[in-house]
C-alpha cells in the first residue's frame, strides 16, 4: 500500500471515529498496531472530554437572552444620554442656565461700558480704561457663544 | 404583518432579519436563540471560561448594530462566524494591550471559575492554548467539527473543498494539535 493510500485510509478512519464519538455512539479505539492513528484518536477523545456538550443548554440560552436584552437597553440608555455641555445649554429643559448666561453677558457688558458712562456734569474722563479691557470682555462673550454653538452641534 | 408579534421559530434567517429591520425587535430574539449554541461553543473553545459569556454577548451586540448594513451576500450564519472570529481576535488584542497573558494564568482562571474541577479546567486551558497556536485553517476545521458540530460533508460544502480534502485537513489539524499539546 503506498503512502498516499495509507493516509487516505487514516483520514477516513479518524473521521469515522470522530463522527461516532460526537454522535454519542461507542467508538472503538484503534489497535496499538497503528500507533499514529491511536495517538490521533486519543487527541480527539481528549478534546471531546475537555469540552463536553452542555446539558443545560436551553435554560442557559434563555437566561443569556434576558441578560443580553438588559445589556442592549442599558447601552441604548447610555447612548441617548446627552453630554454635560448639551444639557447645560439646553435652555428649554434648563431655563436657569439660559438666565445665568444672560446675566453673565449683561454683567460683562456692564463692566466694559461702565467707564464710558459718566454722570451728567462730571468732568472726570474714563481714560483709565484701555481698549484692552474691551477686547477681553468681547473675547469672553465670544468664548461663551462658541461653547454654546459647539455644545449644540455635537 | 409579523410586526409586534413573536416571530415563528421556523422562519428563515433572511425573513427574520427583514422583520428586525422593519422594527420588530423580537425577530432578533429568535435569531439569537437560533445561533447562540454555535457562537457560544465556538467562543468556549478559544476564550477563557470566565469571559465566554461576555465575548458572546459582544458578538450579538455587534451583529444587532450591523444588521442594518448586512447585505445578504453571505448566509447570516457565515457572516456571524466571521464576526465571531473578529471579536475573538479583538478580545486577545485587548488583553495584549493590557499586557495580560494570551490565556489567563491557571491560578487566576481557577479562582474565578466555579463548577469545573481544577484538573478539567487546567486541561481545557492547555487545549485552548494549543488551539490558539494552530494555523488558522487547522483551527477552523477543528472548530467547525467540534464546536459547531458540523458534519464533514457540511464542512466541505462550506469551504468549497471535496470531502477527502476536508478529512485530510482534519487529520493534519488533529496531528498538529497533538504536537502542540506535547510541547
Amino acid at each position: 500500500m503506498d503512502q498516499e493510500t495509507q493516509y487516505t485510509e487514516k483520514d477516513s478512519k479518524l473521521a469515522d471515529f470522530t463522527d461516532r464519538l460526537l454522535g454519542g455512539k461507542t467508538a472503538p479505539i484503534a489497535s496499538a498496531s497503528d500507533e499514529e492513528l491511536l495517538h490521533l484518536e486519543q487527541t480527539v477523545l481528549r478534546l471531546t472530554h475537555a469540552f463536553p456538550p452542555d446539558s443545560q443548554r436551553d435554560a442557559k440560552a434563555k437566561q443569556m437572552l434576558v441578560r443580553f436584552k438588559n445589556r442592549v437597553s442599558r447601552e441604548e440608555t447610555q447612548a441617548v444620554k446627552p453630554s454635560f455641555w448639551k444639557r447645560l445649554f439646553d435652555f428649554h429643559a434648563n431655563p436657569q442656565a439660559g438666565l445665568l448666561l444672560a446675566v453673565v453677558t449683561v454683567l460683562i457688558l456692564a463692566v466694559v461700558a461702565l467707564p464710558f458712562i459718566q454722570p451728567p456734569g462730571s468732568s472726570v474722563s474714563g481714560s483709565a480704561i484701555t481698549s484692552g479691557n474691551f477686547y477681553i470682555a468681547a473675547g469672553m462673550i465670544l468664548v461663551l457663544l462658541v461653547v454654546y454653538w459647539i455644545s449644540h452641534n455635537k | 404583518m409579523q410586526n409586534n408579534k413573536t416571530p415563528s421559530h421556523d422562519l428563515s434567517d433572511e425573513f427574520l432579519i427583514q422583520n428586525f429591520r422593519d422594527g420588530n425587535t423580537e425577530a432578533f430574539d429568535v435569531l439569537y436563540l437560533r445561533h447562540l449554541p454555535r457562537v457560544y461553543n465556538r467562543v468556549r473553545y478559544v476564550v477563557p471560561e470566565n469571559d465566554v459569556e461576555d465575548v458572546t454577548q459582544e458578538i450579538f451586540l455587534a451583529a444587532m448594530k450591523s444588521l442594518a448594513s448586512f447585505r445578504g451576500d453571505a448566509k447570516f450564519g457565515t457572516w456571524l462566524r466571521t464576526l465571531t472570529n473578529h471579536k475573538v481576535a479583538e478580545y486577545y488584542r485587548r488583553r495584549a494591550r493590557k499586557q495580560e497573558p494570551r490565556l489567563a494564568p491557571l491560578t487566576e482562571a481557577i479562582a474565578q471559575t466555579t463548577g469545573s474541577t481544577s484538573q478539567s479546567l487546567e486541561e481545557r486551558i492547555f487545549l485552548q492554548r494549543a488551539l490558539q497556536n494552530l494555523p488558522e485553517s487547522y483551527r477552523e476545521v477543528l472548530l467547525l467539527r467540534f464546536a459547531e458540530e458540523m458534519q464533514f460533508n457540511e464542512i466541505a460544502d462550506h469551504t468549497g473543498q471535496n470531502l477527502e480534502a476536508v478529512k485530510s485537513l482534519f487529520r493534519r489539524a488533529v496531528s498538529a494539535l497533538r504536537t502542540h499539546l506535547e510541547t
